[in-house]
Parts: C-alpha cells; structure tokens; sequence
C-alpha cells in the first residue's frame, strides 16, 4: 500500500532558514494568544466580583482584548506560513480529516471578535450582562484552542489518517489520540499562567490613570502566574508522560540537546517560581519568555521525533535565489521600524494627554 | 491526489471559497482604499478647520477598524484555511513558490494592524501632524499589501515566464500584475467610497450629510472611470488562450452579464442618489449601492477564477491539483497512484466503486452532487454509458475549460459508470465493436451528453439523408453552443441513414 504522506514540495532553499523562522515566530503567536486567555478570565473574574475597583479592572482588560485578538491573529499568520512550507504535506492532509472544525475556527473566531469588541464598546451599558458575552467569547477560545491541539497532534500521525476513509466530510476530531487531552491542558493552563503576568505587565500602563486598579491588577494577575504555572508542573509531566516511550526518551538521554533543554526549561521554571513568589515581576518576564522559547524548542523535537517514523526527504532547489528572503528581511526591517515609531508617538500622546 | 479531498458533495469547494474568497476581497479592497479614504479627509478637514468633517473621520474609522480589521482580518485567515482544504496540492506550491512574498505580506499586514489602532485609539490624543503620519503609514502599508497579493494571485491566471525558469520575481512580475494592480486599486478606492456611504447615511446636520455624502460620490465615480480603463488593459495582456475560455465558458458568460447590470446599476444610484439628489441617501441606498459593488466584485473575481480553467495555476496545475507533469505517468493507473483511493485497481467488477473514487479526485474540485454549483447530476442526466465513455475523451476538446480526462481506458468507463449508472440508474453496457449495423447509433451517442437522442430524431423527421448529413455539418448555426459534425465520410452516411430510419419509426 502507497504511505498516506503526501510527496513535499520543493524548499526554495535549506530547511535550516525556515526552521528559523518558525522558532523565531511561534512563541509570538504563543505569548499573545496566552495573554489573550489570560486576560479573559481575569476580566471575567474581576467583572463577576461586585466591586467598583474589580469592574474597573474589567473595563482596562475589555478595552485591551480586542487589540490582543487583533495580534494573536496575526501573529499566528508567519509561523502558521512557515509550518506549512515544512510541514505543509502533514498539515494539509490532516487539515482535510478534520475540516469541518478547521474551517470552523474562522466563523467562531469572528464571533469571539465580535463578543470581544461588543464586551469593550459597551462595556457600562451592558453591566452584569457583559459576563455571559466574555464568557461565551471565552468559551470559544478554548474550542479553538482544542481544534488546534486536534489538528497539531493528527499531523504527527499518520497512522491515524486511515480515519478518513470512514470521514471523508471531514466531521473527525482526533479524541483517540493519548496526548491530546494532556497536550491540550498544558497549553490552557500555560496560557492562564503566561495571562496572568500579561495582565500584572500591562497593570504598570494604568498606574498614573488609576492606581488602585494597577495594583489589583498586578497582584491578581501574579497570583493567576504562580497558582497556574504550579499546576503546570503537574499538566506539564502528565504530557510529557502521555508521549510515546521513543519521543519521551530523547529528552532523558537518547538526545543531548532535547535533554540539554528539558534540564534547562526544568531550571528556568524553579527560577520562575521563585521569580512569582517574591512578585519580582521583571524577573518573571524574562524568566518566562525564556522558558516559553525552551519549550518550543521542546515541542520542535517532540515533532522531529513524531514525523522520525514517516519520514519524508524534502528536496531543496538547487537554484537557490535569496533575492526574496531579502525581501522579507527588508520589509521586517522597515516594518519593525515603522511600528517602533508609531508605538512611541502613542505613548508620547499618552504623556501628552 | 496527492492529498485527501475533503467530500461535501452537495456543496463543493468552489462554493466554500466563493462565500468566504469574495467577501473577503471586497472587505481587503476597502481596508486598502479606506485607509487613503480617512487620511485624506483628515487632511482636509485639518487644512479647513472643519471640526464637523473630523468628527465624521473620527466616527469613520471605528467602522472601518471593525470592518476591516475583524472581518477582513479573520476571513483573510480564512482564505489560508480555505484553499489549503479545498486545492491541498496548488496551496503547497504557492507557499512553496512565494513563501518570502507571504512573509513579507504579513509584515505589512502587522504593520497596519498597529497603526490602525494607533490611529483610531490616539485620534484626539495624537498632534495632528503625527496622527496624519500615521494615517499615511497604515494607507501605505495597506498598499504594499495589495502589491504583494496582487503578483501571487496574479501568477495563478498568468505565470508568464515562471513556468520555464520557475524564478520567484517571474511569476511575481507577471504579465497581469500592472493592469491588475492599478485595476485593483481603482476598486479599493471605489469602495472606499462605498463604505463611506454608511457613516453619511447617520450623519444628523441634513446639509452636512449631503456634503459628505457627495464628496463620497466623487470617490466613486472618479474611480469608476479608472477601473474601466485598467479593466480593458488588464483583459488585453491576458494571454490568447484564456480570452477563448472567456468566450466559450458559460460561468463567465452569466458572470459577465451580472458584472455589466451590476455596474450600471451602481453608476445609475450613484450619479441619481448620492451626488445629484443627495436628500435621497439613506441607509437602503447604502445598501443597493455597496450590493451592487459586491456584485461587480464577485463577478470579476468569478471570472478571473474561470478564466484560469482548466487549470488551478496555468499550465501548470489542473483545476483538479492534477500537476501537468504527472499526467503521462498517471495515464498508465490513475488509482493505483492515488494514495487516499479507497480504490486501487479496477476491473468489471467494481467500476461504479472505482468510477465514484475517480469523480471525487477528478470532477468534484469543479462539480457537486445536486449542489448549487455546476450540479453534475443535471449535466449527465441525459447521457448514455457509451455516450459517456465516448465523451470522456474529447470532453476537454469540446470544452476547453474543463481538464482532460486522466487515466487509463477501464478507469474511464468506470467514471462514465458512476456518471451513468449509480447517478441516474442506467445500464451499463459495454457497447460491441462497431459493425455497420450499429455504426449509427453508437455515433448517436456521442450527442447524448448534450441532450437527449429523442431530439434528434425529432429533427429528423421529414428530412432526406441528404438534408440531415447538411445538417449535421452545419450544427453550429442550428445552435452556437453544438460542434459541426466532424467524422469520416462513412460515419456520417451512418448515422444520417440511422438517423432518417428512426424518424420513420425505424427499429435498426
């Protein structure tokens, strides 16, 4: 019988560059879809409290949302572009076993937005009303965030695919799969903990205007950093337990550098902890985004170690042109520019103001 | 093939990618034109003190965020997800093609997102001057968007040179990408217009909605009369080929005839409702005026994705994802070399099996199953197996849009089975080798694709053998859409005399 993997198509040039990118961009996408969540539930936590400093809070967190789904969109575009160059022939072939709920996700995704930006523009007129329109915003979230964690582990395996003979409508999720429950509970909590220290950073914006808000928001939202990022110790070895004996063991010797990660990250977090616990908020966010970059480092090798078993050889062009890629690197230049000068005169007009 | 084809018989892909694809570029296209739309009335505004028109901008750009930044941001991810479900094998070699092109794409694309935030959210906080630079950033960005865009989808339909070098700035420059860029942003500031219309229809002070409400006119109407011109110079660089799909291709006839009504229509409201009698704008205006570009929109987008038929990417890849490249070797099996067959070899015992394998990997991209879409039902329902079978060979001679039939003579029998016999119930029988007894009514059943056999002979009735076989060459004046009859001499003597034989109630 033919393998179910699809034959690649040509890289335009070594894999190694896009590799890069991918880890560059990813945990981008990570840090604001986490930050995205994690502001949800404090909003909605501070907004079911009946008091006028939690509403506040509530009312500071709607009015970021938005621009948070506006972000995490977008910065799910360049790593999603990169793993389709990669891993487009595993990508689309499970796309298509579960393409109802994938398509799915960009009607639910609007009506989040929409939740979103409604829960923000009419924030008082709403009052108590607003609770339900977070929460089924928020509820949509998670579903999304489980399509994903379907689609992300069906790749992985193409064993699994054989699902599509009985599916060919593409109305499949892929609720057999051992580490997908696991997989997927480690990114939620995650996204709590890393929504957490979003929230306490972005409390340091409201410090002048009220600071009574700031300051609920500081300490609820460290507090939401170290209580998640605790039971992500849990969550995080039941999904390193769940993965098959071969994958589980490059990070316990049979690989050097998966190990040399895993004992780092596993550092990183002691760190953290210590880090949330004194409220050293600055620490926390280095430590954190390191962290965040160590275990997509980790999550590269769980996948290298998945696709091992059905290996596919991507040939690369041998007319290699780099004109493009400097395209690219032009355009991030001056766009990083543009940006950097636009968010400076926003705060300037803050100051001003 | 290479891919599973995602099955949803009764809807089809081409319907998912119309509902998402054309909203999608009629929002994109006024996210580009609005931006320009909003920093230019600022400016103006600023330069005449007018507080009232700054007003209006500021109240203007809420709409436009949520419009474009929600829904034009979201289904433009959708599209991603769309194509990367619906055409599996063309969306691979498109990112693979102009990965850097998309990467540098989603840089603007980062770029507006900030400075449209910037600029909504600082817009009474920001000095002017900084606030209109910012403006201009988000308009450019915006821009360069719709440049990048505009070469990739431009090198579907005309891949130019890039199909001998396969050298990235080839297919980016191809022989659209020009008359295609200036028609696309003469859209976007025509739509610009058009949803400038909403904001003025709930403008309350009645002689400033009239103002705003003209001055939007002009946006209209000034681009207007640019998309007529870089509309013409962009059918003209359109390579031959695909001019004579435009003229035979029924999709782009009704197509054509919706972009016309439509277009004259938006003129008619525009011109009458909104710049000469301005009283006359209300929301329902609104309305008419952005349906009616809607419509000039999705037909020009429908006619454009026609006008690549038979091919998904022009000579390079079928509209199936079949590449050009394989077809020699995929015409020695089909289904043993498609991966996500059920099927993998054919025999007389499970042609109508294989054959419903074989439409899915082959027809469906195109054609439903009693669907909306190019319902495939209808168009077999007279045809008979051998008629079919016949057909399958010649189809994409008699209609160049549709690709070739690819396999091996069993697999075609097989599709025409299913065609036939599972879609209509009719019986499959493998016609005997032609003998001069049967010589005509096989050669009947070439027609029967088109229409039934009935009609025919109906024709027929009262006409010598003569007059039929004049007849039968001369086809295409009975009607434009038939073939001239273009057989052997003897063929046509054969089915003329079986032909004037059942007109008389024949039973040979």
């Amino acid at each position: 019988m033919i393998s179910l993997v699809p034959t690649p198509d040509v890289l335009s040039m070594s894999r190694v560059y896009f590799d890069i990118f991918l880890l560059l961009t990813f945990p981008l996408h990570l840090i604001l879809m986490n930050a995205m969540i994690g502001t949800t539930a404090i909003a909605l936590w501070s907004h079911w409290r009946k008091d006028p400093v939690c509403e506040r809070l509530a009312y500071q967190l709607a009015k970021t949302l938005p621009l948070l789904i506006a972000l995490t969109i977008n910065f799910g575009v360049a790593p999603l572009l990169f793993a389709q160059t990669l891993f487009g022939h595993y990508l689309y072939s499970s796309s298509v076993i579960i393409g109802v709920f994938w398509l799915g996700i960009i009607p639910v995704l609007l009506l989040v937005y929409f939740g979103a930006y409604l829960y923000d523009f009419k924030f008082w007129s709403l009052g108590r009303r607003g609770i339900p329109v977070l929460l089924l915003s928020g509820v949509l979230m998670l579903c999304i965030g489980f399509v994903f964690s379907s689609n992300m582990t069906l790749m992985l395996d193409p064993e699994a695919w054989t699902a599509y003979f009985n599916h060919s409508g593409g109305a499949f999720l892929n609720l057999s799969e051992a580490t997908l429950i696991p997989r997927y509970t480690h990114m939620m909590i995650g996204a709590c903990a890393v929504g957490g220290l979003a929230v306490a950073c972005l409390s340091r914006l409201w410090q002048r205007n009220d600071a009574d808000v700031a300051a609920l928001g500081l300490t609820v939202g460290m507090r939401l950093f170290f209580a998640a990022t605790c039971v992500q110790l849990v969550a995080g070895i039941w999904f390193l337990l769940s993965l098959p004996a071969d994958i589980l063991l490059l990070f316990m010797g049979r690989n050097m550098l998966a190990s040399s990660v895993f004992i780092i990250a596993l550092i990183v977090v002691v760190l953290v902890l210590r880090a949330a616990w004194n409220k050293r908020l600055g620490g926390s966010v280095w430590l954190t985004l390191s962290l965040i970059y160590l275990m997509s480092f980790m999550r590269a090798f769980v996948r290298e170690g998945y696709l091992g078993k059905n290996f596919v050889t991507q040939l690369v062009t041998t007319n290699q042109d780099f004109s493009p890629l400097i395209l690219f690197v032009v355009s991030l230049v001056i766009g990083l520019a543009m940006i950097a000068w636009m968010i400076k005169a926003a705060f300037n007009a803050q100051e001003g103001q | 093939m290479n891919y599973p084809v995602w099955f949803l018989p009764e809807i089809g892909g081409g319907m998912l990618m119309a509902l998402i694809a054309i909203t999608h570029v009629f929002i994109s296209h006024f996210a580009v034109g609005g931006g320009l739309y909003l920093v230019m009335t600022e400016y103006k505004a600023r330069r005449d003190n007018d507080y009232q028109m700054l007003e209006f901008i500021k109240k203007h750009s809420k709409f436009f965020m949520l419009v474009s930044m929600v829904y034009g941001g979201v289904t433009g991810v959708g599209i991603w997800f769309t194509i990367g479900l619906i055409q599996p094998d063309a969306t691979s070699e498109l990112i693979h093609t102009f990965v850097f092109g998309w990467a540098a794409e989603w840089v603007w694309f980062l770029v507006e997102i900030v400075a449209l935030l910037v600029y909504y959210y600082k817009f009474d906080s920001m000095d002017e001057r900084t606030h209109l630079k910012v403006g201009a950033i988000y308009f450019i960005a915006a821009w360069l968007s719709l440049f990048l865009i505009n070469g990739i989808i431009g090198f579907m339909l005309t891949p130019g040179e890039w199909i001998n070098d396969h050298n990235f700035w080839s297919g980016f420059f191809n022989p659209t990408f020009w008359p295609s860029l200036w028609f696309r942003f003469a859209i976007a500031t025509l739509l610009a217009g058009v949803f400038a219309f909403f904001t003025t229809a709930f403008i309350d002070d009645k002689s400033f909605r009239y103002k705003m409400t003209r001055y939007s006119s002009l946006w209209c109407l000034v681009s207007m009369a640019v998309v007529i011109p870089t509309g013409y110079w962009y059918l003209q660089v359109l390579p031959s080929a695909t001019q004579e799909i435009f003229s035979v291709s029924p999709t782009i006839a009704n197509s054509v005839k919706v972009g016309a009504f439509a277009s004259a229509a938006f003129i008619v409201l525009v011109t009458l409702c909104t710049l000469w009698k301005p009283k006359w704008h209300t929301l329902v205006t609104a309305l008419l005026v952005a349906s009616c570009a809607l419509s000039m929109m999705g037909s020009f987008e429908w006619i454009r994705e026609a006008g690549r038929r038979p091919y998904v990417i022009n000579h390079q890849r079928y509209s199936n994802g079949i590449a050009l490249s394989r077809v020699a070797e995929l015409n020695n099996g089909f289904l043993s070399k498609a991966r996500w067959s059920t099927v993998t070899q054919v025999d007389e015992t499970n042609l109508e099996q294989a054959g419903a394998e074989l439409f899915k990997f082959q027809c469906y991209a195109c054609h439903t199953l009693d669907g909306i879409n190019n319902d495939i039902c209808s168009k077999t329902a007279n045809s008979s197996f051998n008629g079919m079978v016949k057909y399958l060979s010649v189809m994409h001679e008699r209609r160049p849009f549709m690709p070739p039939f690819i396999g091996t003579q069993i697999e075609k029998k097989a599709l025409a089975a299913y065609l036939v016999g599972t879609l209509h119930g009719k019986e499959i029988t493998i016609a005997p080798t032609a003998t001069a007894a049967n010589l005509g009514q096989q050669l009947l059943d070439d027609c029967t694709m088109c229409h039934g056999s009935d009609i025919i002979v109906d024709w027929a009735v009262g006409k010598t053998g003569e007059d039929v076989q004049n007849g039968l060459l001369n086809l295409s004046k009975l009607d434009s859409s038939m073939h001239d009859y273009s057989g052997s001499q003897a063929e046509l003597d054969a089915l003329a005399s079986y032909l004037v034989n059942q007109s008389k109630g024949g039973t040979q």
